[in-house]
């Protein structure tokens, strides 16, 4: 079996369609994010906005794609390195663990779905999160999916937690609760394996770091995901030093968000 | 055939076709026995899924290009979703005209769980229409507005089953989850 399977030929039935991240970016009315649009000026996602709980719709079929990418990029990793030569046993071990978690996300996501009203594949599929999961540097792979894209998940979860408290709905308010405490899991993963593969070895660790910048910011459209009281998605401090990210990467993170803000359209 | 204008004539950000759209509307038109002149007005450049209707004589509609867009296929014209929104613009006007809604209030009026009870009513007719549908979206709309409850959950039922209520029989209705 090859080693670093393409995101373009990752396996889907008729009903998901795809949509490249050149078609995502080149959409002149603004990119789609946090189940809403970039070009409006997103409100933070509650219940009570008229269009709240079909941005709800849309975030939560996020989310599941994001699931089957997750488990798709945490599989390979199990797959595409050696170990001893690229990594610890260990390392795969989480990474199996990993899989074992999306794979009921992806379970509790179709749920939800069901719930919301939504058919799978009624929005349009990003590749964007199994691309980073595709980086040869197995550092590199865990620090961009890991801490970068699934730190931005516990701001979702948590987010979308606040949103079925709010709604008076047990379903998904508790769903999204289990889901959040295995993503501070898998983000505290990262964090640790981070450190130990780059104890003796500055440099990877400073490319490690750079690369988690990129896909952060690849995911700041307009800096939707901040610590002000009307950013769509909350930056959720407490879930990210539980697991691992130390203030100074929160601050780095919260001040990405509010520098796409101020840059954004108005 | 109803005739039907849109503006604009050609689009610039997303692939609509103009003449595709004025037949889905004159096409739900038809299914709902409306047969007048209808004007569509639609903001291109926005994605979101907002409607309204700008004039009920003569007929004048007002959608966001999203509330006519393939959610599949970004910046694509989705022809049921463009039934959907359509229809339920066309059906409100059909129940302010059967003197039902005479005690309506004016749709700016018109609080979030008003729209949502309404909404529940129109495309459950739509649906049995073969126009729209979606069901389970329609009911978790509700259920945001009314609480996850068996007696929205009931009350839902009501609204989605039935053929012509009035308004007064959609606000008990709605009220009356809103109490329990």
């Amino acid at each position: 079996m090859r080693k670093i399977f393409p995101a373009e030929e990752l396996a889907r039935d008729a009903r998901f369609i795809r949509q490249t991240n050149e078609q995502r970016l080149s959409d002149p009315r603004g990119t789609r994010v946090a189940g809403g649009n970039a070009s409006e000026q997103l409100a933070k996602l509650t219940p009570g906005l008229a269009n709240g709980p079909d941005r709800a719709r849309a975030l939560m079929h996020g989310i599941f794609v994001g699931e089957i990418q997750a488990l798709e990029g945490a599989g390979r990793t199990c797959w595409d390195f050696e170990v001893g030569e690229d990594v610890p046993f260990e390392l795969k071990l989480d990474m199996a663990r990993q899989c074992w978690d999306e794979a009921r996300h992806c379970e509790i996501s179709v749920s939800l779905a069901d719930h919301m009203g939504t058919e799978l594949g009624e929005f349009a599929e990003n590749g964007l999160l199994y691309e980073a999961a595709c980086n040869p540097d197995p550092v590199l792979r865990l620090t961009g999916v890991n801490r970068a894209l699934e730190g931005l998940a516990i701001d979702v979860f948590n987010t979308m937690k606040e949103f079925g408290n709010l709604a008076g709905d047990p379903v998904l308010e508790f769903c999204e609760d289990w889901m959040l405490a295995d993503e501070v899991t898998h983000v505290k993963m990262g964090s640790d394996w981070l450190r130990r593969l780059t104890e003796n070895d500055k440099e990877r660790l400073e490319k490690a770091l750079e690369f988690q910048k990129v896909v952060d910011r690849l995911f700041s459209f307009n800096g939707f995901r901040g610590e002000d009281d009307d950013s769509p998605i909350q930056l959720t401090r407490r879930f990210r030093e539980l697991a691992g990210f130390s203030d100074d990467e929160i601050d780095e993170i919260a001040d990405m968000s509010r520098e796409a803000r101020a840059e954004a359209p108005s | 055939m109803p005739e039907v204008s849109v503006t604009p004539e050609s689009f610039e950000m997303v692939f609509y076709d103009s003449a595709v759209i004025g037949e889905v509307v004159a096409e739900v038109a038809e299914r709902l026995g409306i047969d007048e002149a209808i004007s569509l007005e639609i903001d291109e450049q926005s994605p979101l899924g907002r409607s309204k209707i700008t004039s009920y004589d003569p007929i004048e509609l007002w959608v966001d290009g999203g509330a006519l867009e393939n959610t599949q296929r970004p910046r694509q014209f989705g022809k049921a979703r463009s039934r959907d929104t359509i229809g339920r613009l066309l059906i409100r006007i059909m129940d302010r005209r059967s003197g039902r809604f005479d005690d309506a209030p004016a749709d700016e009026d018109l609080d979030l769980n008003q729209f949502a009870a309404w909404d529940a009513h129109c495309v459950g007719r739509l649906e049995r229409l073969g126009i729209g549908g979606q069901q389970k979206r329609r009911q978790y709309q509700f259920r945001n507005r009314h609480g996850f409850t068996d007696v929205a959950d009931a009350a839902f039922t009501q609204l989605w089953d039935s053929s012509e209520l009035s308004w007064t029989e959609i606000e008990r209705i709605s009220e009356e989850c809103r109490t329990s």
